[in-house]
C-alpha cells in the first residue's frame, strides 16, 4: 500500500512537471523569400481574435513583456525597430488559451497507473499558444509565422514564471526566423 | 479452405479494415436536389471569414489559406470549372476549417480485441468544409467536407500541405458527375 502511495506521488509530480515543461514550437515560411532584403520592422495592428481567457485580455504586463522579448530576439536576428519611414516588415502577434483534456496520457506515455486498477483518468488543462506573424509591408503578405504552445496552469498567477516562459517561447520561435543578413545567426 | 484456417485470415482482414478506418479521412457531401450542376462553368472565392478555427495556429493562417485555395482551384480546373472575376461566376466557393478535440473510446478495438491497452484517448480532429453557393440565388447548392485526426499535422508545413491536397482531392471527387464531365 505504501508503495502504491509512493507511485501515485511520483506520478503526480511527473504530471505537474510534464504539463509544465513540454513546449511545442514550430513555424511556417513563404518559400523562396529572401530575408536578407529586410532590415527594419514595426508593430502591425492587433487582430480581433479573443485570447480565450479574460486574465490575458489587454494585460499590459503580458503585452509589454511579450513585445520586449520579441524586440530582443529580433535584434539578435539583425532586425531593428523602424524609427521613421516605412518599415520592411510588420509584426503581428496573438496569444490564446485553449482548454484541453487528456485521458491517461501519462499512463500510456510512461507505463504506469494512478491507482491499483488503472481506471480511466481525465485531466483538464489549459494550453497557451503564442503566435508571431511577420508580414512583408510592401506586399502586405504573410511571409513567416511562428508559434509556441505550452501548459499555462502554473504561470497565469505567477509573473516571474510568466516572464520566463514568454522569454523561452519567443527565443525558440524566433530561432526559426531567417536572419536579416547572412551569418547573423 | 477449412473454417479453422479461415479464422486467422478473417481476423487479418478485419484488423486491416479497422486500421484503415482509424487512419482514413471521413468524407461527406450534400447536394441541393434538382440543381443542375452541369451548368456550372465558373467560380469565384467568397471573402475569407475571420472566424476562430478552434486552433490558434490556424487562425488567419495565410499559408494554410493560400495553399488550400490553390489546391481547390487546381481541382476545379481539372473538372472544367474556371476561376473568374468577382461578379461573373456561376458559383461562389466558401471554405472553413475547424479543429476540435475528440475522445476515442477505443470501442472497436476493445470489441474486436485488437489492442493491448484498450483505453480511451484524445486527439485533435480537423474538419475542412467547402461550400458552393449559386451566385444567382445565393443558395447553397453543394457542401463537401473532410474530417480526420490532425495529430502532429500542423507542426509541419509540408505535412499540412500534403493533408490539404488529399482532403481537397477527396472532397471535390464527390461533386456530382455532370459537373465533372462538363464540356467548356
Amino acid at each position: 500500500m505504501r508503495r502504491l502511495a509512493c507511485v501515485c506521488l511520483v506520478a503526480a509530480a511527473v504530471t505537474a512537471a510534464g504539463c509544465a515543461t513540454t513546449m511545442n514550437v514550430s513555424s511556417y515560411v513563404e518559400r523562396g523569400t529572401d530575408f536578407t532584403q529586410f532590415r527594419t520592422y514595426d508593430w502591425g495592428p492587433a487582430d480581433a481574435l479573443p485570447t480565450g481567457d479574460p486574465r490575458l485580455d489587454d494585460d499590459p504586463f503580458f503585452l509589454d513583456h511579450f513585445e520586449g522579448a520579441i524586440e530582443t530576439a529580433m535584434a539578435g536576428k539583425g532586425y531593428r525597430l523602424a524609427e521613421r519611414g516605412m518599415p520592411d516588415l510588420l509584426i503581428h502577434y496573438h496569444a490564446a488559451i485553449t482548454p484541453r483534456i487528456d485521458i491517461n496520457r501519462l499512463d500510456s506515455e510512461r507505463g504506469y497507473c494512478y491507482d491499483g486498477d488503472c481506471r480511466v483518468r481525465t485531466i483538464e488543462s489549459e494550453t497557451g499558444t503564442l503566435v508571431i506573424d511577420v508580414v512583408d509591408s510592401r506586399t502586405n503578405k504573410l511571409i513567416w509565422r511562428g508559434w509556441a504552445q505550452h501548459g499555462v496552469v502554473d504561470i497565469l498567477n505567477n509573473r516571474d514564471r510568466m516572464e520566463t516562459r514568454i522569454d523561452q517561447a519567443v527565443a525558440r520561435m524566433l530561432e526559426e526566423l531567417p536572419s536579416a543578413q547572412l551569418g547573423a545567426n | 479452405m477449412t473454417p479453422r484456417r479461415l479464422i486467422p485470415l478473417a481476423a487479418l482482414f478485419l484488423t486491416a479494415a479497422l486500421v484503415a478506418a482509424c487512419a482514413a479521412i471521413n468524407i461527406g457531401s450534400f447536394v441541393e436536389r434538382g440543381f443542375d450542376m452541369s451548368v456550372v462553368r465558373t467560380f469565384e472565392w467568397a471573402p475569407a471569414d475571420h472566424l476562430a478555427t478552434g486552433d490558434p495556429r490556424l487562425d488567419n493562417n495565410e499559408f494554410f489559406q493560400r495553399y488550400l485555395k490553390a489546391a481547390v482551384e487546381r481541382e476545379l480546373m481539372n473538372r472544367g470549372i474556371e476561376r473568374v472575376e468577382a461578379g461573373m461566376a456561376d458559383v461562389v466557393v466558401h471554405y472553413h476549417a475547424s479543429v476540435t478535440q475528440r475522445v476515442d473510446t477505443a470501442g472497436a478495438d476493445e470489441k474486436y480485441g485488437l489492442c493491448e491497452d484498450c483505453r480511451p484517448s484524445v486527439f485533435d480532429a480537423g474538419t475542412l468544409t467547402l461550400d458552393l453557393v449559386d451566385a444567382g440565388t445565393s443558395r447553397l447548392v453543394w457542401r463537401g467536407w473532410a474530417e480526420r485526426s490532425i495529430q502532429g499535422v500542423l507542426e509541419s508545413q509540408s505535412q499540412m500541405e500534403r493533408d490539404v491536397d488529399a482532403a481537397v482531392s477527396l472532397i471535390l471527387a464527390r461533386l456530382p458527375a455532370p459537373l465533372r464531365i462538363a464540356k467548356r
